[in-house]
């Protein structure tokens, strides 16, 4: 057994004691119930399963937790998809998530979501020249599987939130 | 046909069948298993013997614990059948993944067998000129052995790399379904050190 406290969508969870063995999927689905976190192919290939990890140097990145002790998370602050709506109020990419249709089933949605904040984060404090926006967008989401095939308009929603707000994610 | 005879023709052909299968697991052990540098003494040629040893050690270089993350390309391989990393990844700048797909974000700093992933804190691709995959055991060797193509280092801290450095000890605490490197960290140590000792001498092929 081991100790397990880290901050999940701001809210500090722990100190408890989970198994070596447990999967951070697992954590979050059986012991917290935050099913919004897929368990998708369990080999870190969909990354369906993807959360936000804030480093502690404000940077962060979006990583898998179907392949990873959750005991790995000790100290850590993460976020999932059940974190990006503000007040009831959707975020600008699950808007635009919808306005674009970008899910069918939506299996894949939160990892596509989870992917997407953090490149829009990235943006926001190393902006980019508008030529590179696409090869930027496809390079984030590129590791994303999404068996409905909703690829194009993923990029595309993403895309028209970075366009909404050139002078915070551009240069 | 006659029980004497079929006697005859069963008895020669069940003693053969058991001698290649005892033939096949004695070959089996031998090649997960280093032979100790004591063993070559008998080479008189001190050029031969080092370059003997050298070939001892291949075992270890070309097995899929290293030659795995010393590809010739830019993405690692995985297994003992080396087939390429799943999910894609791509050696980033520094060897440790892309920014978006940090060798960190999954190996993690042990081995973490629910997930069936290897870990190490410093899990990383060798550096592309450190490609093993391949090559021949004379080409390994002679890369091995020069600074522009082995991280810079002299002869002597290879004994080091090889016989102490924890991320290239990993290969002998692999995890489930990943066959260890043959024989022991400090047995491929001593290898090292007698092969320096001796001329660090390259196989012919």
């Amino acid at each position: 057994m081991t100790t397990l406290a880290l901050t999940i969508n701001g809210r500090a969870h722990g100190p408890s004691e989970v198994r070596d063995d447990l999967t951070m999927n697992d954590f979050l689905r059986e012991h917290l119930g935050m099913t919004g976190t897929k368990f998708g192919c369990g080999a870190a290939q969909c990354l369906s399963c993807a959360v936000i990890v804030d480093n502690p140097d404000g940077t962060s990145y979006a990583g898998p937790t179907c392949v990873v002790s959750a005991a790995s998370f000790n100290g850590k602050a993460i976020r999932t998809v059940e974190g990006h709506a503000k007040n009831g109020e959707l975020s600008a990419l699950q808007k635009a998530f919808i306005e674009h249709f970008a899910f069918q089933c939506g299996y894949c949605t939160a990892g596509f979501l989870n992917e997407a904040q953090v490149l829009l984060e990235r943006l926001a404090r190393t902006p980019v020249a508008r030529p590179e926006l696409e090869k930027i967008i496809a390079e984030a989401l590129d590791g994303h599987i999404c068996r409905c095939t909703g690829y194009i308009k993923y990029h595309e929603a993403v895309r028209d939130v970075i366009l909404a707000d050139p002078r915070r994610y551009l240069v | 046909m006659k029980s004497e005879t079929r006697f005859q023709i069963l008895v020669p052909a069940a003693a053969l069948a058991m001698s290649m299968l005892t033939g096949y697991a004695a070959s089996q052990a031998a090649s997960n298993t280093l032979a100790s540098p004591e063993s070559f003494v008998a080479i008189a040629d001190t050029e031969t013997r080092s370059a003997a040893i050298f070939t001892e050690l291949g075992k270890v270089l070309t097995s899929p614990r290293c030659v795995n993350c010393h590809p010739a390309g830019d993405r690692p391989h995985q297994g003992d059948e080396s087939r390429l990393h799943q999910p894609p990844v791509d050696r980033g700048v520094d060897g440790h993944g892309t920014q978006t797909m940090r060798c960190s974000i999954c190996h993690q700093n042990t081995n973490f067998e629910p997930g069936r992933v290897p870990g190490h804190p410093e899990w990383h691709l060798a550096p592309r000129e450190m490609a093993w995959e391949g090559k021949t055991l004379a080409e390994i060797c002679a890369q091995i052995k020069d600074p522009d193509r082995n991280g810079g280092r002299k002869a002597e801290d290879l004994v080091h790399h090889i016989g102490t450095d924890t991320l290239v000890g990993w290969a002998w605490a692999p995890g489930f379904g990943r066959a260890p490197a043959p024989g022991t960290q400090k047995e491929a140590g001593a290898l090292v050190d007698a092969w320096v000792k001796t001329g660090a001498a390259c196989p012919t092929k």
